[in-house]
Formats: C-alpha cells, structure tokens, sequence
C-alpha cells in the first residue's frame, strides 16, 4: 500500500539516536543553564533596529536552538517512520492516535491555561510545543502492542 | 460486518501469518478483521475473495448494525 508521508521504518531507529543526546541537552540547558561555547554570537545590531539570525542585539548563544531542533526532528522522524508491515489497517490505528494525541494535547493546554498562571506558563507553552508528537508516539505504540499481544490462534 | 475470513482460511488451511503474507498486509490486520475489530478496503476484501475463489459478498456480509 502506498502510504503517505511516512518515512522508511529505519528512521525511528535514527529518530531515537538523536533523540537521546538532544534530550540531554535540551534538559542540561534548562536546568543547568549550560551552553556551548562556541555556539556563542557575538551581538551585531542593525542599525534600523531589526533583530534575526543574523543581526541581534544582545549576545545570544544557539545551544538551546541545537537542543529543540534535535528534539523535534528526532521526534518526527520517530512519529513519521513506517511501521515494518504499513498496511490498511496500521493506517487507521496511526489516524486515530494522532487525533487522540490532538485532542488530549489541547484538553491539557486549556486546562493549564486555566491553572498555571505568570511565568510558569511559559514553560506549559514550552513543553507543550512537543507533546503532540510525544502523547501520538505513546499512543501509538500502545495501540499497536494492544493489537500484537491480542494475536491468538 | 460480519466476515467469513476465519472459516475460509481454516477451510484453505492458512495461518494468519500465510494470509497475510498472500495479500500483503499484517498479520494484526488478520487478527483484526476476524475479531470484526476492523473492516477491510474494498481493494483488500477483493484481494481476500480472489485468494479463496469466491465472491466478496460469500465472504463478507452486512449485520443488523449496518
């Protein structure tokens, strides 16, 4: 079957290699505050006051840029990699937890929204930016060993 | 739907592994269709008709919830 938007199975091997070191990162970043020195930039302010990449006004250092994008990317390749038999059937059970994975995702932010309040709802935005493909991986995979372990002949 | 895929398969003598091999899907799909967990695409209920020689609707039929 040919299916759609998926990346060859090998993938959520490769997703789970970057996925750790940048985990890693991610968290030693924001709780230990570390960073790399030579991701360190110098500050290099336009002069009509503009800010981007390239031109920014206070030194900034791209640790935490390295981090997030490992985290994502390694979590869209685990979430996007094929199934070794992708079929008709793996399909539905992939669509079904991605729409419960949504709908758990936004019930959590709307009841955050309502119980965390100041600074602290940055880091609900923070976290939630991942748990969409975090929450559609577990459920995923939960279905999937539901279904194997209900195999009886 | 009901399906007669368990009965046919047996009648062929095919594990869920063979027949899943011969259509090309997994054997959870087997699993799935015979526990009327899930119902096939017509392309598949086709390819399921043609493995056992008979028709879709001598394999496949309607219950009193459809």
């Amino acid at each position: 079957m040919k299916s759609y938007l998926l990346l060859p199975s090998r993938y959520k091997w490769i997703g789970a290699i970057i996925l750790v070191p940048s985990l890693v990162l991610g968290l030693m970043v924001q709780f230990r505050d570390f960073a790399f020195d030579f991701l360190s930039l110098p500050s290099s302010p336009r002069k009509d006051g503009l800010s981007n990449i390239f031109n920014f006004d206070e030194d900034i250092n791209l640790t935490d840029e390295l981090a997030l994008t490992g985290i994502i990317v390694a979590l869209l390749f685990i979430a996007f990699a094929k199934e070794k038999h992708e079929d008709e059937f793996i399909s539905k059970l992939r669509l079904e937890s991605l729409q419960w994975a949504l709908l758990v995702n936004y019930v959590l932010l709307l009841a955050a929204t309502w119980l965390v309040h100041g600074f602290g709802y940055i880091d609900v935005m923070m976290y939630n930016m991942l748990t969409i493909l975090i929450f559609f991986i577990i459920r995923f995979n939960v279905v999937l060993f539901k279904n194997r372990s209900s195999i009886n002949e | 739907m009901k399906n007669k895929i368990k009965i046919e398969r047996a009648r062929h003598n095919l594990t869920q592994q063979d027949l899943a091999n011969k259509i090309g899907v997994s054997r959870q799909t087997i699993n799935a269709m015979e526990s009327n967990k899930y119902v096939p695409s017509t392309v598949l209920a086709l390819k399921i008709a043609r493995l056992f020689q008979l028709t879709v609707e001598e394999i496949f039929l309607l219950d009193e919830n459809d």
